[in-house]
């Protein structure tokens, strides 16, 4: 069965379905959530700021006209309430050794080098100046092209596409490294 | 981004770093405030949490302010206006018109609101539509209304010559 779009269920919500949200709600939680918590690095203020999108998102429906795709918008809102963040200053990096680091083999020594591995991306993906990681995080989590991109964060595209060719170029070269 | 611009063992690496998710306890809280505000429909308004506590003990404190504003603003309204006519003037005006007022009593009769805005449509006047809107009265008969434009007339046009014919036309007689 083909799945109802985004921007049709939020119009659904806007209309009283509470079910239409709920769908809608499944489908970007842990994207939107990943997003907010890498961008700014702090699990408290990430789960904060990500009640507030939804809540946002909520006080909204009345006002809301798919006029872009609704994960643009999403992300709209999620941009604006981090640039406030960052402008309290609330940012903080959470260090190295908290990074959950996964590892399916049994073998402790490859254990280890992956965990190596992952280390040097995460510092590399920690090292990317907020706008590249910013625009990184948005095309990889919320599936955002550049022309997106720009109108979430009220960039040019030119501007867009540059941050995410560098953030990528980097982020290659960590991967290469590795 | 160009999709020859992807990088397919970057999503991966990124991937690896791990899948975290938004706590249970979350969801539930964003999801009740959903279908809450559903019911409200087509409200815009749903509980405050967080940062946003504060929008309505303020919006309730705004709207006692305004109250109190409003009601300030409506007596001090009522009061007689210093400018037009003195409450004894007017007092003397009621006795000594009858309920089917002659034309002389009833500039008194007119609400303050209307008498005020006829002074102030009179002040942005030519001095020429002015004295036309005082022969008018005179001719109805609204002889106090006639006069008391007429003496502010002279106050703020001292230079202003009437032509003899306008005289006859704007003097008690």
């Amino acid at each position: 069965m083909e799945e109802v779009p985004d921007e049709q269920l939020m119009l659904a919500y806007r209309d009283g379905d509470a079910g239409a949200f709920e769908t809608l709600y499944v489908r970007h939680r842990a994207r939107l959530f990943r997003f907010l918590l890498r961008s700014i690095r702090q699990r408290a203020a990430a789960e904060e700021l990500y009640q507030e999108v939804w809540m946002r998102v909520i006080e909204a429906r009345g006002r809301y006209a798919p006029q872009a795709r609704f994960t643009t918008w999403l992300y709209t809102i999620a941009h604006r309430l981090l640039v406030d963040q960052w402008r309290r200053g609330a940012l903080s990096v959470v260090p190295l050794d908290l990074v959950e680091v996964e590892g399916s083999s049994p073998d402790p020594a490859r254990h280890a080098e992956a965990r190596q591995t992952l280390h040097k991306f995460a510092l590399a993906l920690e090292a990317l100046p907020q706008a590249q990681c910013e625009a990184f995080l948005l095309h990889e989590e919320a599936g955002l092209t550049a022309v997106e991109i720009a109108a979430a964060t009220g960039c040019g595209e030119e501007a867009a596409k540059s941050r995410l060719r560098y953030a990528m170029a980097k982020l290659k070269a960590a991967v290469d490294d590795g | 981004m160009a999709e020859s611009e992807r990088d397919p063992n970057v999503s991966r690496r990124y991937r690896e770093l791990g899948a975290e998710e938004p706590p249970r306890a979350l969801d539930e809280a964003v999801l009740a405030a959903s279908r809450r505000a559903a019911e409200l429909h087509p409200a815009p308004l749903v509980p405050p949490t967080g940062r946003r506590r504060w929008y309505f003990p303020l919006a309730a404190a705004a709207v006692i302010v305004l109250s109190v504003a409003l009601t300030w603003h409506m007596q001090h309204e009522e009061r007689p206006d210093p400018d037009g006519v003195s409450l004894s003037e007017a007092t003397q005006d009621r006795q000594a018109a009858p309920a089917a007022a002659a034309p002389a009593a009833k500039p008194a009769a007119e609400p303050r609101t209307m008498q005020r805005a006829m002074r102030e449509e009179a002040r942005t006047e030519t001095p020429e539509k002015q004295l036309e809107r005082i022969a008018e009265l005179r001719q109805a008969g609204r002889h106090e209304e006639a006069d008391r434009l007429l003496a502010e007339f002279r106050k703020r046009n001292p230079d202003y010559r009437i032509s003899e014919e306008m005289l006859g036309k704007i003097e008690r007689k």
